[in-house]
């Protein structure tokens, strides 16, 4: 039985069903492109549920700035981590305040509850 | 005798000489991390009520938050309040309640999260002061128009939650 709880103890311990976006405190920085900054964010996908990420720029009252990024809609496979470069043009850098990344679930997925992860750095 | 003992200080300086120092670095970065712990279930405790309540036969959703450095992040957790799959429900209005606690924890100060959390609409807000790991437990329940049953098919619904950074 003692042997049973280890087993079902070391087992779980190996499932993971997270969501990180780092850093939490990004800085834009000047672009290649003269009049547009940039800031590299990391999104690492722990969800095994999750394949689909979106990315978001807001302003403080969590209105959306317009923003591109590579690409703003991301595939990101199971303890996967993806590079993502956020591009802001200068009229909107004082504007922005949050950089988001959110779950999305797919119209297929029938769960009786979903859970969706939204986390949001904030632009220093 | 002399060579006996350059073999014997040869010996005994081996593992002195065979010893390097490697560097180890590392930093710790702010960051949250929002784990999802169970997923919730509905229960059907009678035609009109949908619950995750374990009293009703629902499980309770449960999401983890892992917290690397203290007062860096506001959790955000917000219960649902329409289905994002359901059979029709045209004839009436559904009526949704939800609250969020936080249960289990890592730290026993992190009880303030509860006495520190900020309610409105359907969102709860914990300001995250204090490091480690903490487990939220979102109860959700909804029912149908005035004692009205729910139409019989499967329901879904979606719990949202964030870690914004203050």
């Amino acid at each position: 039985m003692r042997l049973l709880i280890i087993l079902a103890l070391v087992l779980n311990g190996g499932y993971a069903s997270a969501h990180q976006w780092t850093p939490t405190y990004p800085k834009l920085k000047p672009s290649h492109i003269v009049g547009v900054y940039t800031t590299k964010m990391e999104l690492f996908n722990a969800r095994r549920e999750i394949s689909y990420y979106s990315v978001g720029v807001f302003d403080k009252d969590w209105k959306k700035v317009p923003f591109a990024s590579t690409p703003s809609l991301l595939k990101v496979g199971y303890l996967d981590k993806r590079i993502v470069e956020v591009y802001l043009h200068k009229n909107h850098k004082n504007k922005a305040h949050y950089i988001c990344s959110k779950s999305k679930i797919l119209s297929s997925v029938r769960d009786p509850s979903i859970i969706a992860s939204r986390i949001c750095s904030k632009i220093k | 005798m002399k060579n006996k003992l350059i073999i014997l200080a040869t010996i005994m300086a081996a593992p002195v000489l065979a010893t390097a120092t490697t560097p180890i670095s590392g930093s710790v970065a702010s960051k949250c991390v929002v784990v999802t712990d169970t997923d919730g279930v509905y229960g059907n405790p009678s035609a009109t009520k949908l619950s995750t309540s374990a009293s009703d036969g629902g499980v309770l959703p449960i999401i983890r938050y892992d917290i690397i450095t203290a007062s860096a992040y506001n959790a955000r957790i917000t219960t649902p309040i329409s289905f994002t799959s359901s059979p029709s429900l045209e004839g009436d209005v559904v009526n949704w309640t939800g609250s969020t606690v936080a249960n289990q924890m890592s730290d026993a100060s992190m009880s303030a999260f509860n006495t520190d959390k900020i309610v409105y609409n359907n969102t709860s807000e914990f300001p995250l002061s204090v490091a480690g790991s903490v487990w939220f437990d979102v109860s959700s329940e909804a029912t149908y128009g005035y004692n009205k049953a729910f139409p019989a098919g499967s329901y879904s619904a979606v719990v949202t939650a964030e870690c914004i950074a203050q």
